[in-house]
């Protein structure tokens, strides 16, 4: 009999790369994506500091199997939404905000992907306004955290739990 | 008198808008004139009313009709057959981007790109000249 486990997550460097590589791919390097640890008197998870947040998430299957989520607040997410339209002051809708988060996961999950076992399919993204739910049966393997013009984004990898 | 070039054409077609907006910027930038479309049916619907590109640039995962279907379909068509296809996608595995070269796409684009990447590849593929941004 053969047992086979799934790796449980990229490296949380590799997410870091990636995340870095697609940020400054469509949003530029004038303001960085500077990474935010966690402070140890915080004993682990830093807070996401935002009260208004988009999130979206895609999900891999096949060779791996997880899902991979951005959360971003509104701030972050409508800033990224006029730079990639080169929106100046035009009002945005929700569905503009939504398109752009949601191509912001589909390309860093895609490449998340591509460091994983295949073969294994992407799924199209789904976009929420408000914090990403996860189901009980996923475990958060690699969490990156960052500051973007002083606003919070984080990327996080979820797998089944082992 | 000095006849103007042919402007060149080129359909966009990927889901996301803000992608859409991303590459149209890029080709309009080297003249072409666009179209876009998001999703493979869409495109092939703008095609039979007349929009007869040069260049399609084309996403992967995508509703109703993906990138790889849409190749298959331009491809069985002849009097299609000089339009030049490209892959813009972040679907990556070399599987995938064996199938899409195999099925007729000309080249292949992972997302997160640079507009020089996508212009050198439009350089190789002979759809502008060198050095069109220097």
């Amino acid at each position: 009999m053969t047992v086979t486990t799934q790796p449980s997550g990229p490296e949380l460097a590799d997410v870091h790369a990636i995340v870095e590589q697609v940020w400054s791919s469509f949003l530029g390097d004038e303001e960085p994506l500077l990474p935010r640890y966690a402070d140890a008197a915080e004993e682990g998870t830093p807070a996401f500091p935002a009260e208004h947040v988009w999130s979206a998430a895609v999900s891999v299957h096949g060779g791996w199997t997880g899902t991979v989520t951005v959360e971003l607040s509104s701030s972050v997410a409508q800033s990224l939404t006029r730079l990639m339209l080169a929106m100046e002051d035009e009002p945005l809708d929700d569905a503009e905000v939504a398109d752009a988060v949601g191509e912001l996961v589909n390309m860093i999950g895609g490449n998340i992907k591509s460091l994983m076992p295949g073969p294994s399919a992407l799924t199209l993204p789904v976009v929420a306004a408000g914090r990403a739910a996860h189901s009980s049966e996923l475990a958060e393997v690699a969490r990156f955290d960052a500051m973007w013009n002083g606003e919070p984004v984080r990327i996080s990898v979820h797998a089944p739990q082992s | 008198m000095t006849e103007s070039p042919m402007t060149q054409r080129a359909m966009i077609i990927d889901d996301s808008k803000a992608m859409r907006s991303i590459l149209r910027r890029i080709v309009s930038g080297l003249s072409f004139e666009t179209a876009e479309a998001a999703h493979g049916q869409e495109a092939l619907d703008q095609m039979e009313a007349g929009f007869m590109p040069d260049l399609c640039l084309i996403d992967w995962n995508m509703p109703v009709m993906d990138g790889y279907t849409f190749i298959t379909e331009v491809r069985k068509r002849p009097e299609w057959r000089n339009i030049t296809l490209m892959m813009v996608t972040t679907e990556s595995e070399q599987g995938q981007i064996v199938k899409a070269l195999a099925a007729g796409a000309h080249e292949y684009v992972i997302k997160p790109f640079t507009p020089d990447a996508i212009v050198e590849k439009l350089e190789l593929l002979g759809l502008v000249s060198k050095g069109v941004l220097a």
